[in-house]
């Protein structure tokens, strides 16, 4: 009988040690015939659900997937490999290594002998002792620190077995007839010697003799990636690493007619290896979930609870009574959660939610679920389902009978509150986030690959800054010649090519950012749980993909900085203003609003602030809500990439007709895209369109929608979406659709792949997108303080939000010592309007409590800059950063003349004996006046420690200079003629290279208002200079007047004129030319960075 | 081009070219943003060593002008040169003098000449050449940017936030508003940059420099004197080393011709020594070797010893264990055939890590050889036989199998009795081109009990010998 099962197999997720995925590996063994193969890697079950997944796919494989994890031992015991029998044992496997975890660092894992003899129940335990004899010495350093940490009942050595005999004579003591001695042929010569030998130890102990090959990797060429991995972990290059790597390349899954003949000598071995597999009857099908049953009251069912709440929750939403289409989608999908047994879930989600609305934290939720009735009156998200017609099963597969998929954002900066309660209400042992896998992108593949072949530093980052963004699957040529190196170099072809072979590859495992797994049981008996580097958050092994293929639950529980915004404007408003709003009374549909967002008037709007959404807004004039999900829907790589926009825009402004693509006839409904496509005039914009056409025009089976889905919703797998191409567009042109038009489709679904973008996302977002900009357009100063107050959040910097406020006539006043506080605040006017006062957290390297102070001490004001120092005793480098950022302008002195007094003030270390003297005993001065502080110099201060100055725009004051150019200024250029020729110069406010097209946007702004550039990618190379470094970029071009008015200035030639700002101010001059002087860092932002997106 | 270090987490320009500058380039930014701007910028990274060592070689060439010479941060020279100036023809030419000569070496240099350091500082920087007479100083200073002053970036920042902006109107401020200010360091500085009080340059110290030298009455010629000399001062070189605890890696015997000639001799040694006997017969050994003969005309009346190089060494413990005596022995052997045949042709093994049989060592000159971090492997088990030979042929040996049992190696024909393996070892696929066979190892013994180390090659399935065990 042909038979084996590779029972010693470690994959990639044994970081740095294995070298092949575990989807190469299960294929492989699949095609070997291989009876079963058994993952075990080390100290984690990390890699196992990719295993299970990737045996799924293999439809009708008869090979098995045991279990397992190879344990490594802190205390000099060899190597074990425990695979549990049943789900109990699971559960102990799973405790057994979340207790190693916990006791040490992140990413470690530290376990002793006794820790296995406590959990082995159930475990079947293969001693895999080291085939070099060198056998490493316990590292009684790290062992140590483990008792420190852990648990404290740990007499490590107490069992501690001196050699193999009695190492095996303990363990069959414990673990009777669940013990294996496991053998490899490696070829290192003393093979058939050391099989005897250690059959004769296997029979002495009466413990059967197991055959393994110890697998690295799926197949002999892998130990070239192997050998890289290798010395990556081990921090050397291929040259240094000597006896560190493996002598030869025997370490693969191998078929059961080689195994044999190495074994020739011990055959019954490799019998028990099919012995031991069928010793097992656990598999991950096993692993059942429970919802948790906190939020069920007693004696209800989560049915029965939902629907009472439900209903309630409808009354209050539709005070006037809840309309009949209402009545009737509810108890619809109220139906489908009972049959779905996925009551739980909205339930568990309701409760995380009304814990933060009771603390008055802001949340919306988003997900394919989450634009439901039943979340609409669960109050889980504020966009009302009328508005926008969703249907609920469409997103909710039966057949999957997967949960719902629900995210929830909260204000950024309380959402910690929400995690310490779903601590506090579920347990740390039953509540821990998702793992999310980092994996090697490009360039990180292409430098540590580069640092093995010792490659030098200079190199590497050559090499890598040319991979421009970091999610492009693999290093082309082109690009290793743009970083200017020669892709025939053998040695430069070696790195990238194992750099390619790298990408993908898991690196560590790290938190998810907001993903919550809950459950009934003890989570530690499911899946390892271990520290996170935040201290008292603990994350499991496995991520979100692993989560939906073993069907458990997960709530994203997830920042955004806009709600913070959004709540904090409410706030202001209803300090201000007295009127409460929130997420689901504002005013909706409000015409005002949609105006002002059809002139692109968005700075600062959640969402469509981007230059390419800026660009979008005039040419798709949104008047409803629903364009505005499509606004949101639109700018993403998918409907780009499938050339779906222009068609989009076409069809809507009526100047292409509408029809829907048709299968040839006898080929089915003629009208079956009418359906999926006619909310967006019959093209494809949304992933579930995108979906539903392979499903309706392609017809893929669930299970292969399923596969595309999967393929989509993951980069990783990029390459696995190209086995859906062909039969995508082949179903579909088989059916008579046009070539062009499928292909198109396809490209889309590609481009969805990277930032898939669902119209229930989008409807939740849209939502936001209507609040903020309803806040914007009537409570302009309140939006712009907001957003000033959650910063870093959003697309501007301080000075743009503040200069938008400025144009919508709010009066913004400087930072100022008797009326700021930490935030930025709003003042009643006298004319009855708001003024937006700006806080200390604007001033450069100024510190809350000493804004704090500074508030305390105020009582009637501060007059003179020696009682400010006395009341608050603030440190010395508080009140200059104060008297340098101006904001002693109320004491009405030149800002000079308070720095120079304010640098009189005794240093704070006085010696003891003068404390007493302190400031009020300084007599007063004679002094001769100061030179004046021309503006530009002020201008330049208020940059340098506020990054923007009220005062003047730094454009001003060269002006003049410019203007004898011929430069236009930004709003000029807005208002040129279509082609014609023009210059124009400004501060450098963003750059952005979306995708891979290569083209640069550029904004600039002067005094007058801002511009729009673009770069072509043929120009990019040649002006790379002047476009990466310019902070005062001159442009010279076309103007370019699009649809909807969108100007665009189409570069031709740039320049850097970042010196001209040195004129400003003789000072910054002096600082920058004099070669020797070393500046100080503030002098070194002589105007805001502007950022940079690439 | 540009120089960079790395600050701050960062690589940042430390230094930038001309060419660099007019592209835009400043120090302190960081390398990746130059590199975008610029991809094809060249890129060295600065080496503060060496730039320290440049400008200590250029202070010791000042030494000739003025016993005062002394390090000003990393790029600067003060030159304390009252009173020397005359015996070069006056500032001026001095000054002119030093330019010219260092930059016909090739370095580009700003200069000045004043009554105070910070003045002079100062004018090299704005006002390169000039020279100023003392109690003209405030004249020349008053214009310059306060930059010229070089006090602290804050300090700076503070004058110029002020708007006083040159040197002038700093000292037109009243001192008690200065000193409240800024502080009595300032004051000082600002002081002393007017010609005032002028503070003394601390001078290089001069290395610890161990050597002794003895005078002749009469210039001495015979070879048996000078050894005599060279053991006697190696003798109290000895002590003075032990005292502070140096050995000597370098030793320079210098020989004054009395006719004003000097020649100098060296050794060299693998461990610092101060040992006389052994300092001896090293310099013993190398004058035998000399090619042309130090020629004593009529005699040297001056013959010094110094250590010239030197590093700690501990006292030193006679050790009855013989291993470690012998160890010394063989430095001192090695030594010694290396004062005659050059250090880089007395050379030793060592062990680099590799399985590739023939390339497990590498040989390094044995004076250099610093002690591997590498252990030699061990090539067999306690209680086991070895798992490859000892001694390897420089090139494998074909070898024919007539059947499994039988091989003829070297045209005798030779009966397996015995073998093991194989050992399989893979070659290191990134030295090679095109992908190497891996190779098979079988230890065989034959009927005479001989025993071989057989590969076979796994592509072409040739066998060879790649040695014999002892």
């Amino acid at each position: 009988m042909s038979a084996y099962a590779e029972i010693a197999v470690t994959t990639n997720y044994s970081f740095l040690r294995g070298a092949s995925h575990p989807k190469e590996l299960i294929e492989t063994a699949a095609q070997l015939g291989h009876t079963a193969i058994g993952i075990a890697d080390r100290n984690t079950l990390a890699g196992v659900v990719r295993a299970y997944a990737a045996l799924k796919e293999l439809n009708g494989s008869t090979l098995r997937l045991l279990v397992g994890a190879r344990l490594v031992f802190t205390d000099g015991t060899p190597d074990i490999l425990a695979y549990p029998t049943d789900r109990a044992a699971y559960g102990h496997l799973c405790r057994l290594l979340s207790a190693g975890k916990l006791r040490a660092p992140k990413g470690e894992c530290y376990l002793a002998l006794d820790d296995l003899l406590k959990w082995q129940d159930g475990l079947l335990l293969v001693v895999l002792p080291q085939n070099n004899e060198e056998q490493k010495e316990p590292e009684a350093s790290f062992w140590n620190k483990g008792l420190i940490q852990g648990e404290a009942s740990n007499p490590s050595s107490k069992h501690f077995p001196r050699d193999l005999n009695s190492l095996l004579a303990t363990l069959r003591t414990h673990a009777p007839t669940r013990i294996w001695l496991g053998v490899s042929m490696p070829h290192h010569g003393d093979d058939q010697r050391r099989l005897r030998a250690w059959q004769k130890i296997a029979d002495d102990a009466d413990v059967p003799l197991l055959a393994t090959n110890d697998v690295l990797y799926h197949c002999a060429k892998r130990r070239e990636l192997h050998n890289v991995v290798t010395c990556i972990r081990e921090h050397v290059t291929l040259n240094e690493a000597g006896h560190l790597l493996e002598a030869n390349a025997e370490r693969h899954l191998k078929s059961f007619n080689e195994m044999k003949a190495l074994f020739h000598e011990a055959l019954d071995a490799i019998a028990e290896t099919i012995r031991f597999a069928d010793r097992i009857t656990f598999s991950l099908d096993q692993l059942k979930y429970n919802y948790p049953d906190e939020p069920i009251p007693k004696g209800k069912t989560a049915e029965q609870h939902l629907h009472d709440i439900a209903w309630q929750g409808a009354e209050f939403r539709y005070a006037g009574g809840i309309p009949d289409k209402v009545r009737a989608a509810l108890e619809k999908e109220l139906a489908l959660i009972a049959k779905m047994e996925i009551a739980p879930y909205f339930l568990t989600v309701h409760d995380i939610v009304s814990f933060a609305k009771s603390q008055n934290i802001l949340c919306q939720g988003r997900g394919s679920a989450a634009n439901s009735v039943v979340c609409y009156v669960l109050g889980i998200t504020a966009v009302d389902p009328m508005q926008i017609d969703l249907l609920f099963e469409r997103f909710m597969s039966e057949e999957r009978k997967e949960p719902p998929d629900i995210d929830v954002d909260f204000e950024h900066e309380r959402r910690e509150e929400v995690i310490q309660n779903i601590y506090a209400r579920y347990g740390r042992h039953r509540a821990a986030l998702a793992a999310t896998v980092i994996c090697y992108r490009p360039r990180s593949a292409i430098r540590e690959a580069g640092k093995v072949f010792g490659l030098t530093d200079d190199v590497t980052a050559n090499l890598s800054s040319s991979v421009w963004g970091s999610w492009g699957s693999q290093l082309k040529d082109s690009q290793v010649r743009q970083g200017r190196l020669d892709p025939a170099n053998l040695l430069v072809a070696r790195a990238v090519k194992a750099a390619n072979e790298l990408i993908g590859f898991p690196r560590h495992l790290s938190q998810h950012v907001g993903g919550f797994v809950l459950t009934q049981d003890r989570l530690d008996e499911c899946v390892p749980v271990g520290p996170a580097t935040m201290k008292d958050r603990f994350f499991i092994e496995w991520d979100k993909d692993d989560i939906d293929t073993l069907r458990m639950m997960k709530v994203d529980v997830l920042a955004l900085g806009m709600l913070t915004c959004i709540r904090k404007a409410f706030d202001l408003i209803r300090a201000h203003e007295g009127k409460s709003y929130d997420l689901a009374t504002v005013p909706r549909e409000d015409p005002a609003v949609y105006e002002m967002l059809q002139k692109a008037d968005a700075v600062g709007v959640f969402q469509v602030e981007s230059r390419a959404q800026m660009s979008m807004l005039p040419r798709l004039k949104p008047v409803n809500f629903y364009d505005l999900v499509i606004e949101v829907a639109i700018v993403r790589p998918g409907p780009i990439q499938g050339d779906m926009v222009h068609p989009y825009l076409r069809r809507r402004s009526g100047k292409e007709k509408i029809d829907y693509p048709s299968p040839a006839p006898g080929m089915g409904n003629k009208d079956e895209l009418r359906d999926v496509l006619s909310k967006t005039f019959g093209v494809p914009l949304f992933q579930e369109q995108a979906m539903k056409l392979a499903i309706v025009a392609a017809k893929f089976s669930a299970d292969e929608a399923n596969g595309l889905r999967r393929a989509m919703a993951t980069f990783r797998n990029v390459g696995t979406i190209n086995n859906f191409k062909d039969k995508f567009i082949g179903r579909m042109v088989a059916r008579g659709y046009e070539q062009d038009f499928a292909e198109r489709c396809f490209k889309q679904i590609e481009g969805f792949g990277s930032y898939g973008f669902p119209e229930s996302h989008a409807a939740s977002f849209a939502h936001l997108v209507y609040i903020s900009a309803w806040i914007k357009k009537y409570h302009p100063a309140a939006f712009a303080c907001a957003l000033l107050n959650s910063q870093p959040m959003g697309f501007y910097a301080p000075a743009e939000i503040v200069r938008d406020a400025r144009e919508h006539d709010v009066d913004a006043r400087h930072v100022d010592v008797n009326f700021s506080a930490w935030d930025n605040t709003l003042e009643l006017c006298t004319d009855g309007t708001l003024a937006l006062r700006l806080g200390f957290r604007q001033v450069s390297g100024f510190r809350e409590d000493w804004a704090k102070t500074l508030a305390t001490c105020r009582s009637n004001g501060f007059d003179t800059v020696n009682v400010v120092a006395r009341r608050t005793k603030l440190p010395k480098r508080a009140l200059i950063i104060l008297a340098e950022a101006d904001s002693f302008q109320s004491i009405s002195m030149d800002r000079r003349e308070i720095l120079w007094a304010v640098r009189r003030i005794p240093d704070d270390d006085e010696l003891p004996l003068f404390a007493a003297r302190y400031v009020e005993e300084q007599l007063d001065e004679e002094i001769a006046p100061l030179p004046l502080m021309p503006l530009s110099e002020h201008v330049l201060a208020d940059y340098q420690m506020l990054r923007l100055s009220l005062k003047a725009h730094l454009m001003f004051f060269l002006r003049d200079l410019f203007r004898s150019e011929g430069v236009m200024s930004c709003a000029e250029i807005n208002t040129a003629r279509n082609g014609s020729k023009a210059k124009c110069a400004g501060i450098v406010l963003t750059r952005q290279m979306p995708g891979d097209a290569g083209v640069v946007f550029a904004t600039l702004s002067d005094e007058e208002g801002v511009a729009n550039v673009v770069v072509w990618p043929k120009l990019v190379e040649t002006f790379r200079r002047e476009i990466m470094g310019a902070r005062l970029m001159l442009v010279e071009g076309r103007v370019q007047r699009g649809e909807g008015d969108v100007v665009h200035l189409v570069a031709e030639r740039i320049f850097d004129r970042s010196h001209e700002l040195h004129r400003l101010s003789e000072d910054e001059m002096q600082s920058l030319v004099a070669h020797t002087s070393h500046r100080h860092p503030r002098d070194v932002r002589t105007v805001p960075k502007s950022r940079d997106f690439h | 081009m540009v120089l960079v270090a790395k600050l701050d987490n960062a690589l940042r320009l430390s230094a930038v070219d001309r060419k660099a500058t007019a592209l835009g380039l400043t120090i302190g930014q960081p390398l990746a943003n130059a590199r975008a701007m610029l991809p094809a910028l060249k890129v060295v990274a600065a080496n503060d060593p060496a730039d320290l060592k440049l400008l200590t070689q250029i202070a010791d060439w000042c030494d000739r002008f003025t016993p005062y010479v002394a390090l000003d941060g990393p790029r600067h020279l003060l030159l304390d040169v009252t009173g020397v100036a005359h015996l070069f023809g006056g500032e001026q030419t001095m000054l002119d003098h030093i330019r010219n000569s260092l930059q016909a070496q090739g370095l580009a240099l700003r200069g000045a000449l004043a009554g105070t350091a910070v003045a002079a500082r100062a004018l090299a920087r704005y006002r390169d050449g000039v020279v100023i007479a003392s109690g003209e100083e405030e004249q020349a200073m008053r214009p310059l940017p306060v930059e010229a002053l070089n006090l602290d970036g804050l300090t700076t920042h503070a004058l110029r936030r002020a708007g006083l902006k040159t040197v002038g109107q700093v000292a037109s401020r009243k001192r008690s508003e200065l000193m409240a200010r800024l502080g009595a360091v300032t004051l000082d500085v600002l002081d002393e940059a007017l010609g005032g009080s002028a503070k003394p340059i601390s001078s290089r110290k001069p290395p610890p420099d161990y050597w002794q030298e003895q005078n002749f009455a009469e210039p001495v010629a015979t070879e048996e004197v000078i050894r005599f000399t060279l053991k006697s001062l190696a003798v109290a070189l000895a002590k003075i080393l032990e005292l502070h605890g140096q050995g000597a890696r370098r030793l320079e015997a210098v020989f004054f011709r009395a006719d004003g000639a000097v020649r100098r001799i060296d050794i060299e040694m693998g461990a610092p020594t101060r040992d006389p006997l052994i300092i001896d017969r090293l310099f013993h050994a190398k004058l035998a070797m000399l090619s042309d003969p130090l020629d004593p005309g009529f005699g040297f009346d001056l013959i010094r010893l110094c250590a010239v190089h030197v590093e700690r060494a501990s006292l030193e413990i006679i050790n009855l264990n013989a291993r470690v005596n012998e160890r010394a022995e063989i430095n001192f052997l090695i030594d010694r055939l290396a004062t005659c045949f050059g250090s880089h042709r007395i050379l030793a093994f060592q062990p680099y890590d590799t399985h590739i049989p023939e390339k497990a060592w590498v040989t390094v000159p044995a004076q250099h050889a610093q002690a591997s971090k590498l252990l030699w492997r061990k090539i067999r088990k306690a209680k086991d036989a070895p798992r490859c030979p000892l001694r390897l042929f420089a090139r494998a040996e074909p070898v024919d199998f007539s059947t499994a049992q039988h091989f003829v190696w070297r045209k005798v024909h030779r009966v397996v009795t015995q073998c093991e393996g194989p050992e399989r070892i893979a070659m290191e696929w990134w030295h090679h081109e095109t992908p190497q066979a891996a190779r098979d190892y079988f230890r065989v013994e034959d009927n005479e009990g001989k025993r071989y180390w057989l590969y076979r090659n796994t592509a072409t399935s040739q066998w060879f010998v790649h040695g014999v065990f002892a």
